[in-house]
């Protein structure tokens, strides 16, 4: 069974229409990634996977989006649950301007996961572990999170969500901001959390995403031109569109 | 006459930019020109008004006193004192303007005599003397107008210049106000000591009242008179009522308009809570005194309380009323500048917004949000009518909020108004205490400053 399935999904942002009657499934614990020309729709189509897109006022989502075959949009879902289930990374990380034990212990908190100090510091530090963040971070992490370098604030910023146990994490660009070493570090990470959780990444580059995805989609002007596994759409694409931007005809 | 000449000066400096530029029109039509012709135009009237206005300026100042040296010098001879001397001027001019009722001499009348005539060459001398600078100047400049004249630089310079000038002005000033309250205040204090002021339990200004100079410097004259501990702590008081009505009312305000009010309430309700702030405070004042007061009155009466008709409870209020949009407004921006991403982070969190507000946001814009607070306290330290008004003058030593309680800035009025004297100590200790408060207010509006400043230093 898919682990989401996007059917009919149409984004406005006021009048000007920025996704085109999207129908994707994405599959469970694989990821799949993004990719597409600059303002295709690709960050507003994974919004719409945590409803990201209700904190804008002149958006609007039409369609239906089901997670484990229940569908997000219906009028009385419950937002704080669907996010704790789905993840979101951003482009730019965002540390809050808190220690980097409390950045992680934010969530548990807020969602009363943890019963005890000695059970959120248990989950402080699984987190950092599975984000590869402990090891450099394990004496100072009363310090502000801001303190860190950019490449650590992205890994605070993936244990931050995964505190939480997310089934799916979002990332928008993940990586856009780092240097090639904290970038591998990150695509490391990213094959590891897929034991656990369904990853959906945006990226810019190709490389990127034939290295960690299973899974391709591909974007252009609000639409979905083309899914499928990531070796068929690089080695085999069936539209001309995909073959052009990945040999970088264009984009 | 001088405001002839000055406009005079002017308008031939307006004329000139418009000749200074026809020049450089003329010759652009067969050379290229260094610089744009109104650049030719601004340099022609520099040089047309600047010297002729400096020149002016500098002989306005010093004609009184060369004057005086002529006049004078017929009788420095005589041994006369200082003081002598002062008064026989003073004689001569209001003689010259007609206005002399005293005893007339002959010395007094060939003085004020010579003093007309003085006065009389002394503005003619200076109407053709400017005028002919500004004749020579500027037609030494016109002569040297030609393709490659620089007209940029000495523009530049001279903008420059007037813009040194203004802040020199700001700062002098500024100085000269802070060194005035520093020695009134140390003369104060060769009378009071320092420690019967900054320890003294009672303030009674009215009972300095002194009939003779060798009163005056008499300190045991002022025993239990110059205390300030009663209005310090009213001061301090009243400030903390304000406070606790604007920082709860004004912070909760500034939240809801930057996180929940929609963009057109927003768009509407911010510019009014602006306009808040231009109130004259005397408005308050009356507001507080008239409104505010009675109606404590009534009610404390009705609860069997006694509340005094001017109390520091009404005017701490209604200060608060008037604190809130400064608060209000100020933290509406520092949380509207915390970045979106921080709330992005915390709604993907699953947060709502509440959580948000308190657990990110608030925290973010700590820093800014205790700037404006401190700046709020330092209006409600230095807030003067609403206190004159509303909660009387006696400097009662009281922590009853329905009591009276007088403040630095009201004691200072009270004061300054009514008789008083140079150089007597009950005038001196105004500027005592208006020292006081410009410590006060100065360490809260540097450490207000630095905190704003450090929160910005951590988002950009
Ligand atoms: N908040 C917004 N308000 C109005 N229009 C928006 C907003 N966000 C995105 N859009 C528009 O929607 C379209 C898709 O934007 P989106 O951010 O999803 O593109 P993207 O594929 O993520 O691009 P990039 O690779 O540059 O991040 C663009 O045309 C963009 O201008
Ligand atoms: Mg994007």
């Amino acid at each position: 069974m898919n682990k989401i399935e996007a059917k009919n999904v149409d984004v406005y942002y006021g009048a000007k229409q920025a996704l085109f009657d999207i129908n994707m499934d994405i599959e469970a614990n694989k990821v799949t990634a993004l990719i597409g020309p600059s303002g295709c729709g690709k960050s507003t189509f994974l919004r719409c996977l945590n409803r990201m897109n209700d904190v804008i006022d002149i958006c609007k989502v039409s369609g239906v989006v089901k997670i484990n075959d229940y569908d997000i949009n219906q009028k009385d879902t419950d937002v704080v649950r669907l996010r704790e289930k789905v993840g979101m990374i951003f482009q730019k990380p965002n540390p809050f301007p808190k220690t980097i034990y409390e950045n992680i212990s934010y969530g548990p908190e807020i969602h009363g996961v943890a019963q005890s100090k000695s059970e959120m510091d248990n989950i402080v530090e699984e987190s950092l572990r599975k984000a590869a963040l402990w090891e450099e971070v394990k004496d100072r992490i009363h310090e502000p999170g801001t303190g860190l370098s950019g490449g650590q604030q992205q890994r605070l910023c993936i244990a931050r969500t995964i505190s939480i146990k997310p089934e799916i994490i979002l990332m928008d660009e993940p990586c856009s901001a780092l240097d090639p070493i904290a970038t591998a570090q990150i695509e490391e990470l990213i094959d590891e959390l897929r034991k656990e959780h369904t990853i959906i990444i945006v990226t810019h580059s190709m490389s990127q995403a034939a290295r960690v995805s299973q899974n391709t989609g591909f974007f252009h002007l609000g639409k979905l031109i083309e899914v499928g596994s990531t070796d068929k759409i690089f080695k085999n694409p069936t539209q001309q569109q995909t073959q052009d931007y990945i040999t970088g005809r264009f984009g | 006459m001088n405001s002839v000449i000055f406009l005079t000066i002017v308008l031939l400096a307006l004329s000139s930019y418009f000749f200074g530029r026809k020049k450089a029109i003329l010759i652009q039509s067969n050379k290229r020109l260094t610089a744009l012709p109104k650049f030719y135009g601004y340099y022609l009237a520099i040089w047309c008004g600047a010297p002729a206005f400096l020149l002016y300026a500098l002989w306005s100042i010093f004609e009184p006193s060369i004057v005086r040296f002529f006049i004078l010098s017929d009788y420095s001879s005589q041994g006369l004192l200082e003081g002598e001397l002062n008064l026989f001027y003073e004689k001569v001019k209001s003689l010259s303007r007609n206005q002399y009722s005293g005893e007339l001499t002959a010395e007094l009348q060939r003085s004020a005599e010579k003093y007309l005539n003085f006065r009389d060459i002394a503005k003619w001398s200076k109407v053709v003397i400017v005028l002919s600078l500004l004749i020579a100047s500027t037609g030494y400049a016109y002569t040297k107008i030609s393709n490659n004249t620089k007209t940029r630089e000495p523009v530049e310079i001279f903008l420059k210049g007037v813009f040194f000038l203004s802040s020199l002005a700001a700062i002098l000033t500024t100085i000269g106000i802070i060194f005035s309250l520093l020695f009134q205040t140390i003369e104060f204090f060769q009378v009071i000591p320092l420690f019967d002021f900054v320890f003294g339990m009672h303030w009674y200004p009215a009972k300095a009242f002194v009939r003779d100079a060798s009163e005056a410097l008499d300190p045991s004259m002022y025993s239990d008179t110059f205390g300030a501990v009663p209005i310090f702590a009213g001061t301090f008081f009243i400030a903390l009522i304000a406070m606790c009505v604007a920082i709860p009312i004004g912070l909760l305000s500034g939240i809801y308009m930057a996180e929940y009010a929609s963009k057109r309430l927003r768009q509407y309700a911010k510019p009014v809570i602006e306009i808040l702030a231009g109130i004259p405070t005397v408005v308050y004042g009356f507001f507080a005194a008239l409104t505010v007061g009675p109606f404590l009155k009534d009610l404390g009466l009705s609860l069997g309380l006694e509340v005094s008709a001017e109390s520091a409870l009404a005017a701490g209020g209604v200060m608060g009323i008037m604190i809130i949009p400064f608060i209000s407004s100020l933290s509406d921006d520092v949380i509207t500048s915390v970045p979106q991403n921080l709330r992005d982070g915390s709604y993907a969190m699953g947060a709502t917004k509440s959580e948000t507000i308190k657990r990110v946001i608030i925290p973010a814009a700590l820093p800014g949000i205790v700037g404006s607070i401190l700046l709020g306290v330092s209006r409600a330290i230095g807030e003067t009518m609403i206190v004159v008004m509303a909660s009387g003058l006696a400097a009662n030593l009281t922590l009853n909020p329905l009591e009276s309680t007088s403040t630095i800035t009201a004691q200072i009025v009270v004061i300054l108004i009514g008789d008083q004297q140079f150089g007597d100590p009950k005038t001196q200790a105004a500027f005592a205490l208006g020292l006081s408060l410009f410590i006060v207010t100065l360490v809260l509006n540097i450490v207000a400053l630095s905190v704003v400043k450090k929160y910005r230093e951590k988002y950009e």
